[in-house]
């Protein structure tokens, strides 16, 4: 998918950033990743909107269950991924700008931050579970169902900045576009995460 | 390392490093803010709320737009990428909210 680019940005402007037709126009990552992040959030909008019928035949039940979800918790999550994205996309622009060891730097952030949403979500499953909430409750059902394919999404995200990391501490590898595939699948990660926070935790 | 590259370059500039980072600001307000509206904020019984959940479904739709538009970079993408990933946000979002309604 991206072997096919051996443009280094240290030597002058990658091939991809030739995508846009007109000037400013400027295809982030390449169609391939696009094609699997939009599919993938097609996948997802139909879980949602599964949810969202479900829920409008219960509403008490659920909003009764949806109680019991740890709200702090949940905006803990949304800030670590936020601010994950944030690294992620500044990364990106300090690999345009050539600033390749800053841009290792912030994936490493971004990384991180990944990685203690895990660790968040991983103490929220496990205090929700002995707290006896488990799949025999619809919402329940749901909410375990949308977290864990969601980091899944995540872990795979953090694998994906790993390789990101290992192709920029190449000099012959620093390709904007390998950057840019990364942040787009990680930014989508975030993207489903703010749809699930919403619907999850906040929707009455 | 690299001193040739082009920070210059008009098309990864559109958007800046100071609209991440208001980007990352907004959205994590918007998050903080969120915490009030949620039922399991409350210790007593929560109640449905037409008004709340119009509220999650405008800024959901805010939230999304912004990572979208600024960390996705897809504020300077062509145009079949801006028109896919609105017609995604509106249709999520419109068919949330009428299915909440009905």
């Amino acid at each position: 998918m991206t072997n096919t680019e051996p443009t280094a940005i240290a030597s002058g402007p990658p091939a991809s950033i030739s995508s846009g037709r007109q000037s400013g126009v400027h295809l982030p990552g390449d169609g391939h990743m696009w094609f699997m992040v939009l599919g993938d959030l097609v996948i997802f909008g139909a879980y949602f909107i599964v949810y969202i019928v479900q829920r409008s035949m219960a509403p008490a039940a659920y909003l009764q269950a949806q109680q019991h979800l740890n709200i702090t918790i949940g905006v803990l999550n949304t800030l670590v991924l936020v601010t994950s994205s944030w690294f992620v996309a500044q990364s990106v622009q300090a690999t345009a700008a050539g600033q390749h060891e800053r841009a290792i730097r912030l994936l490493y952030g971004g990384g991180a931050c990944g990685l203690l949403f895990i660790a968040i979500k991983a103490c929220e499953w496990s205090m929700k579970i002995t707290q006896g909430y488990t799949t025999s409750n619809e919402f329940f059902m749901f909410y375990y169902m949308l977290t864990g394919v969601h980091v899944l999404h995540v872990a795979l995200g953090v694998l994906i900045l790993g390789i990101v990391v290992r192709e920029l501490r190449n000099p012959r590898r620093q390709r904007l576009s390998v950057v840019e595939q990364g942040a787009t699948y990680w930014h989508m990660v975030d993207l489903l995460w703010l749809v699930i926070f919403g619907l999850l935790y906040v929707v009455r | 390392m690299s001193t040739t590259a082009a920070p210059t370059r008009r098309d990864t500039k559109k958007v800046g490093p100071r609209a991440i980072t208001y980007t990352w600001a907004v959205l994590c307000a918007i998050t903080i803010g969120s915490w009030w509206l949620a039922p399991g904020h409350t210790t007593n019984t929560a109640t449905p709320s037409i008004a709340i959940t119009t509220a999650v479904v405008l800024l959901g739709f805010i939230k999304g737009r912004l990572v979208i538009q600024y960390f996705m970079a897809v504020k300077t993408a062509p145009r079949w990428l801006k028109l896919s990933t609105d017609a995604w946000l509106i249709t999520l979002w419109a068919a949330v909210f009428v299915i909440y309604l009905y």
